[in-house]
């Protein structure tokens, strides 16, 4: 059994070009030093039915030993200010906000702070181990506590403050739920002895959502708070409850009060990752690990689902304890890619252990793209990088209810997933959920991404492999652009291509991207679609940081997990998000056929059908037999039709010009539509009772001699490779992409 | 927040339903008849206490039984002793497992069970 996981590492940037540096951060918990060698990917997956794995060496300076460490990752968001001297004060002071808890039972946790662990000073806010409110304030040896009389409520908001009479020697804690009725009240307050003298730790970071564990302006932090902080604010003074309470609630506070401290204004500054104060203090602070921002807030009242149109109704921010965005790893190896490199999926591979029982063999992948402009060849295949954020160390066969169910069997665990059920600090995919229960809506590549690589699971990286497999085997040259470079550059990145391949699963896209896509469609470009389930959810890249990507489920589509009520649009850019097919472009629309169920009972062969036989598209069909099924053979399932299947549809948007070549229509009980298929429930929607369960195969020329071909459906990548790679699947595909890259134009249709 | 039930599958097994036992163990990868199509609902949507799972030892040809602990971060439980070199052999034991826990009654052919 190889160990994939001894050493993990990340590259970045994600996506280079040819001459520009790509940096590895790499680290083991167990060895000293590993193998290092630069490959080439042909086929990333690993199982000796197919191809197996396939690589090109081309020798660099870096291949050989390199030495290792341990680098640990810190995951928890939070917001960290640093100190000041509007900070740094004796005496009375009140601390509070609103906060909604959505783990209050999970541990210890800290709302807003100024405290240092390592010597255990300072004052605090949080929740304690029973999820009572606790106000806590440690100095010169001594250690004083208030603690509210009840628990908080799991996702109820709550008004939470703390108050310090330095006067009196009194310190109180108060609650007030949002919605006191129906055994939701848990008001109340309680008192305590406290300080007369207090001085705050000095050289500590201000934290919110967490402690400081050290001094400085950028401490490592702990007691990390799962949910929604609303409106912190800090006074000078003991204020009353009935005041502070006012301070809390109040949207604009008056920057000129002389005892307002720092009033955190979260609404300001969404798509940032920058939080602002509007005291006249100025003590703005940093977000870690990327929370959740465009949430709502205490007071959003479901007049508006668009946080852009009333963000102060989104001053909310959405913390959690697992959060992770950057895993800050320091850089262990550097490479200058040779400017003569070929573009590419490129890996560096790890070994150690060679020779015994249990020998290491682990990836970090990365990509060479093909420099804007410089095209070296006439096709180009997209590296699908958006998707494969979105599934980054997906979890959901480790932790989903349905995972088996819908899977249709026995759950088969890499090794990478056992590792991953363990190491939670990596982060996890935007299939999941957050220790908390609430979704992961964001994605980066700052952290190892252990189903993005050789020998991971072979969903999106490994299936799409088999493409360029095929393209290897078939001697076409091909250039890689990535999801990335169409999102930054649009058109201009397709344009170059007289033909460009979509791959296995191409799920996720910006705007932009489905802008450059109908773009680079209506100017000439021939786009062949290979995969299924795609250009399906409405995803944002985050403005600065590159390689991370937003996606917001909202209440449609097939979602393992549902957007909160108002939460829809995305915080990067303030865009709707959710389905394309909910935003005006159903893929329908742009590639001829949209995603319509799934069905992994197994795959099956399509039949051609009566347009398949149009002199119009002759090309695709010779040396086929249009009488046998097409693709009864494959990887995944046995089929070239399975896992999840696209559908044409007029309704949506599929063309009068589309000629449907071919279906697969009998798909049995697995046949499974997806929830938006659906109007109203009823018995019979599944596809052995449903002609509309089923994956089609379509093409159609758009304006100035451009077309597109799709295949609708995940497996057939894995069938291409199929009878040494004589077979039906490959032959239409051959076919195909020959006719695509002839400049001719498609005669017949009319304008 | 639209959370996933794991007591929500109720139909009720009948152990004396042996015929849907022989059916599954001819044709563990189906298709299935609709009866054994709502066992197999049953016993997937919750996975029968602790779920149990295959760990790949070798890619498509060789697992091993695991049961996952039920909670994030902890390790998975591992049964080297149970190792099959074809899934569906993997799948019948797996489904010997789950009919001895919703039935109490183990199947004559099962393999013994994991300690």
């Amino acid at each position: 059994m190889t160990d994939t996981t001894a050493v993990l590492g990340y590259a970045w940037p994600l996506v280079v070009s040819p001459g520009e540096e790509v940096v590895f951060h790499l680290s083991s918990a167990t060895l000293e030093r590993a193998e290092a060698t630069l490959l080439r990917v042909r086929c990333a997956d690993p199982d000796p039915s197919g191809p197996g794995l396939r690589f090109e060496q081309p020798g660099c300076p870096l291949d050989g030993s390199v030495t290792l460490r341990h680098q640990p990752i810190r995951p928890g968001s939070c917001a960290v200010v640093p100190d000041a001297p509007a900070l740094n004060r004796s005496g009375s002071f009140s601390v509070a906000c609103y906060i909604l808890p959505t783990a209050p039972l999970a541990g210890p946790q800290t709302i807003i702070s100024r405290w240092r662990d390592d010597t255990g000073e300072g004052w605090r806010l949080g929740l304690d181990a029973k999820g009572r409110l606790e106000f806590v304030l440690r100095g010169q040896g001594r250690h004083w506590r208030a603690t509210a009389p009840r628990p908080v409520i799991e996702r109820e908001w709550i008004f939470v403050g703390g108050m310090l009479d330095a006067a009196a020697g009194w310190m109180t804690v108060v609650q007030a739920s949002l919605d006191p009725q129906a055994g939701r009240d848990t008001s109340g307050a309680a008192s305590a002895e406290g300080p007369r003298e207090f001085g705050w730790p000095g050289e500590t970071a201000l934290v919110i959502a967490a402690h400081a564990v050290e001094a400085g302006e950028a401490p490592r932090t702990a007691g990390h708070f799962d949910g929604k902080i609303d409106r912190p604010r800090l006074h000078a003074g003991a204020l009353d409850a009935a005041s502070l309470r006012a301070s809390v609630e109040t949207l604009a506070p008056v920057p000129s009060q002389p005892d307002l401290i720092a009033a955190w204004d979260f609404s300001m500054g969404i798509s940032t990752d920058r939080v602002q104060d509007v005291s006249a203090n100025r003590l703005d602070g940093v977000l870690r690990q990327l929370p959740m921002r465009a949430v709502t807030g205490a007071n959003w009242d479901g007049r508006t689902v668009q946080w852009t149109e009333a963000p102060e109704l989104y001053g909310a921010i959405h913390f959690h304890s697992d959060d992770m965005n950057d895993a800050g790893w320091s850089p262990d190896l550097r490479f200058t890619v040779p400017p003569d490199w070929r573009s590419g999926f490129y890996a560096l591979r790890l070994r150690a252990r060679e020779g015994s029982d249990d020998p290491v063999e682990s990836f970090v992948a990365f990509f060479v793209r093909a420099p804007l402009g410089k095209p070296r060849s006439k096709l180009a295949f997209v590296a699908s990088t958006a998707t494969f954020l979105a599934y980054a160390n997906s979890a959901l066969r480790l932790d989903q209810v349905h995972a088996e169910a819908m899977l249709e069997g026995v759950i088969a665990l890499s090794r990478d997933d056992v590792y991953l059920q363990e190491h939670r600090e990596l982060g996890l995919s935007t299939y999941d959920t957050h220790s908390d229960g609430s979704g992961w809506c964001y994605s980066s590549a700052k952290r190892p991404i252990i189903n993005m690589r050789p020998r991971g699971a072979t969903f999106n990286y490994g299936n799409d492999t088999h493409i360029i497999d095929w393209l290897e085997q078939t001697g076409q040259d091909y250039d890689i652009i990535a999801d990335h470079d169409i999102h930054r550059h649009g058109a201009q990145a397709l344009a170059p291509y007289a033909c460009v391949i979509t791959g296995s699963h191409p799920e996720y896209f910006s705007r932009q991207m489905i802008e450059a896509f109908d773009a680079y469609q209506r100017g000439g470009g021939r786009h062949i679609y290979l995969g299924g389930n795609g250009f399906y959810w409405r995803i944002g890249w985050h403005p600065e940081q590159p390689h991370t990507i937003e996606i917001r489920r909202g209440m449609n589509g097939l979602r393992t997990w549902e957007g909160e009520a108002g939460e829809n649009a995305l915080s990067f850019t303030g865009e709707p998000s959710g389905l394309w097919r909910s935003n005006g472009r159903p893929p329908q629309r742009l590639v001829g056929v949209g995603f319509d169920a799934q069905v992994f009972t197994r795959s099956y062969p399509y039949r051609w059908l009566d347009a398949a036989r149009d002199p119009r598209v002759a090309w695709a069909v010779e040396g086929l037999d249009l009488d046998a099924p097409l693709g009864d053979f494959g990887l995944r399932g046995g089929g070239a039709a399975g896992l999840e299947v696209d559908r044409v549809e007029p309704t949506l948007g599929s063309p009068p010009h589309l000629l449907w070549l071919a279906t697969a229509d009998q798909l049995g009980y697995g046949g499974v539509p997806t929830l938006e298929e659906l109007r109203t429930l009823h018995r019979g929607a599944m596809g052995d009772q449903n002609a509309r369960v089923r994956a089609d195969i379509a093409f159609f020329p758009t304006s100035r001699g451009g077309a597109v071909f799709s295949t609708g459906s995940i497996a057939w990548a894995c069938a291409l490779s199929c009878a040494a790679y004589e077979n039906s699947v490959s032959r239409l595909t051959g076919n195909v992409l020959r006719r695509f890259l002839d400049p001719a134009p498609f005669d017949g249709f009319d304008a | 927040m639209l959370v996933n039930d794991p007591e929500a599958a109720h139909w009720p097994v009948d152990p004396g339903r042996l015929d849907l036992v022989k059916e599954f163990r001819a044709k563990p990868r189906g298709p299935h008849s609709d009866e054994l199509q709502k066992l197999l609902h049953r016993m997937r949507w919750s996975g029968v206490g602790r779920r149990y799972v295959l760990i790949v030892l070798e890619p498509n040809r060789r697992w091993m039984l695991g049961r996952m602990p039920g909670k994030r971060g902890l390790p998975i439980e591992t049964f080297p002793n149970h190792v099959f070199t074809d899934l569906a052999e993997a799948e019948w034991a797996v489904f010997a497992l789950r009919w001895e826990a919703l039935t109490g009654q183990r199947l004559e052919d099962a393999e013994s069970k994991p300690e």
